[in-house]
């Protein structure tokens, strides 16, 4: 029972992460219908920008948050004025964005090993690692705090989306881009929304999640896969749905792990996400949520 | 008779200048080192045509060729130290390994769409090599197994010999896909990707050809995996590593998508480039992915392109006629 319950939470917390990254991609492919290999590297980003503030310019966290978050809003300025617009205004078909997206991850990477170098490196975390016991259940403060930041991202894109009148125009630019366009919103903005939206939440993701992955240059390109799995599982149209799948890819991770051994975590997780992918390619949360726009 | 030495121009004489260099090149090579280095531009090449195949005529995005890449190795060095397999045993039988495993994960993924096959693929690449990784009992984890001493028949084969095998390796490789494009095959395959239902309301069996494509795609990579495993004599879970599968789209977008000797320019780009760069070191990945970019935004058509509308072919291609479907054409 000790053990189910730290493996759940593990999972959960995990699955946080997974599910803020399935929702950034889901926000992003729903409003310019482009999947965004570089989100993983948003969150890598995160976390290394974690170190540059904190261990190499000794800032206090207060600092640190609002610096990395400027950071990242600025790459995904980049990725969308150079990546996604260049390629948009050349009429490339969407594959050829999507590799261009890649080819954008490839240099963030790239960047972050001249930077960094290639090996594992400590990130501080913003709360303490030390375990706390709350209502019977071992924890620490970092993962209670990832599961919080999950919550309250999720609250708060939940408001924007459906109580406010800009994330009307979100929610038609995914429906119909062109009509949105007819219809006097400005879905040029929207995507763009979306480019810097989902950075922002991946940056918080990488703040987070870094003390206990570690930062490495190379760890974003799975991030981005785990993400997209879990947009799949959940849907990839709907983003609260992705959230969804990123926690039930994190569970299943964590029990796999724990119970049988990490060799086989990532086949069984990679051959049920085609088995849900080849019978219900729409997602499993995919068409209530779709009814319910 | 205008028309023929025209096409012949057009469609063989680039690939036969390549070969000719290809073949008199070790005359002028003094140092194992820049041998090896021409070895490397050869796999390469084979390693694009099987993107090339997949991707740049079918359409069909695939990010986890470096998978195959890799199983093709490991298969190949595992019945040699573990089944004590010949070299001419192993080697096949690692292909047919590579085939046929391109069948049956290609007959589930293929059913899968633009993105989500490039994710599932891409999915698949990472797994293998988090198993070769892992599975260190079998595969010797990080540390990788060294490949036997290269025989053939129980002779001794050299570095010249090791050379013209790949080369060889690499003309195959060219004929096959140059039989595919030329022939009903590639016109199907083409149909394919530009509209996949109208293709399939035309009577071609889209399933059948995209899982026969995605195999020989399988084959081929494993093939330059084989290949690679000779030149290094070492196999390890970098060869699944996601740097391979950024040069295997570095090869096919500065080579050029869908074009008959893309692969071979963008596998002298992805090798040579390096080399002026080692003083440079960690900076190899960021110029891969700047290059990426570059040839997207300003060269779509990559270096093939470049060449196929320079002013020697354009003429010949004028006298050509330029009738029927532009085969060259790169991908959507």
């Amino acid at each position: 029972m000790e053990k189910f319950t730290i493996l759940l939470l593990a999972g959960i917390t995990n699955g946080s992460v997974y599910g803020l990254i399935g929702l950034s991609l889901s926000l992003i492919y729903s409003t310019s219908r482009i999947i965004n290999f570089a989100q993983g590297e948003f969150v890598m980003l995160g976390a290394m920008m974690t170190i540059f503030f904190m261990v190499t310019l000794k800032l206090p966290i207060a600092v640190t948050i609002p610096g990395v978050l400027v950071v990242l809003l600025l790459a995904a300025l980049c990725l969308e004025r150079f990546v996604y617009r260049a390629l948009m205004a050349r009429q490339a078909a969407p594959l050829t964005t999507m590799i261009g997206t890649f080819a954008g991850a490839v240099i963030l990477a790239g960047l972050a090993l001249l930077i960094w170098g290639p090996n594992q490196l400590y990130v501080p975390p913003v709360f303490s690692l030390s375990p706390v016991t709350i209502a019977g259940v071992t924890t620490t403060t970092q993962q209670v705090a990832i599961i919080v930041s999950f919550i309250v991202l999720m609250a708060g894109f939940w408001w924007l989306l459906y109580r406010t009148s800009f994330g009307l125009c979100v929610r038609a630019t995914g429906v119909n881009p062109k009509v949105a366009l007819l219809m006097g919103v400005r879905s040029e903005r929207i995507i763009r929304f979306g480019f810097l939206f989902s950075a922002g939440v991946s940056g918080i993701a990488g703040i987070l999640l870094g003390p206990l992955l570690g930062g490495q240059f190379s760890m974003g390109l799975l991030l981005t896969v785990k993400g997209f799995m879990a947009a799949i599982v959940g849907g990839l149209g709907s983003m609260f749905a992705a959230a969804a799948g990123g926690i039930l890819i994190g569970l299943l991770e964590a029990m796999v792990t724990g119970y049988g051994t990490s060799l086989y975590s990532e086949p069984i997780l990679f051959g049920l996400v085609l088995i849900v992918l080849l019978v219900r390619p729409y997602g499993l949360l995919g068409e209530f949520e779709a009814s319910k726009r | 008779m205008k028309t023929a030495r025209a096409s012949f121009a057009r469609l063989w004489l680039p690939a036969l200048i390549i070969l000719a260099i290809g073949l008199v090149l070790p005359l002028f090579m003094t140092s194992g080192y820049t041998l090896r280095i021409v070895m490397l531009v050869w796999l390469y090449a084979i390693l694009g045509i099987s993107f090339n195949l997949v991707f740049g005529l079918t359409g069909q995005l695939t990010l986890g060729q470096q998978g195959f890449f890799a199983i093709g190795a490991y298969a190949m060095v595992l019945m040699q130290s573990q089944l004590g397999f010949a070299l001419v045993v192993a080697l096949p039988l690692g292909l047919l390994a590579c085939g046929l495993l391109g069948i049956l994960i290609g007959l589930p993924v293929l059913r899968l769409r633009s993105h989500y096959l490039a994710m599932a693929t891409l999915a698949f690449g990472l797994i293998l090599e988090g198993v070769a990784l892992r599975w260190a009992d079998v595969t010797g984890g990080s540390a990788g197994i060294r490949v036997p001493q290269l025989e053939i028949f129980g002779l001794g084969i050299g570095r010249i010999g090791l050379y013209y095998i790949l080369l060889g390796f690499a003309a195959l490789a060219f004929l096959v896909q140059a039989f595919i494009i030329s022939t009903h095959i590639g016109r199907a395959l083409q149909g394919i990707r530009d509209d996949e239902s109208a293709a399939e309301a035309l009577g071609i069996n889209a399933t059948a050809y995209k899982v026969k494509i995605f195999a020989l795609g399988a084959i081929f990579a494993g093939l330059a995996g084989i290949s690679y495993a000779l030149v290094s004599r070492h196999v390890d879970p970098s060869y699944s590593a996601m740097s391979i599968n950024v040069n295997i789209l570095t090869i096919a977008v500065v080579g050029g998508l869908g074009t008959r000797i893309g692969p071979f320019l963008g596998a002298a780009f992805v090798v040579l480039m390096p080399q002026f760069l080692t003083q440079f070191g960690h900076y190899e990945v960021l110029f891969h992915g700047v290059f990426l970019l570059l040839f997207l935004l300003f060269l779509p058509k990559g270096l093939a392109g470049l060449i196929e509308s320079s002013g020697f072919l354009q003429r010949a291609r004028k006298q050509a006629g330029e009738t029927g479907a532009n085969l060259t054409q790169g991908a959507r």
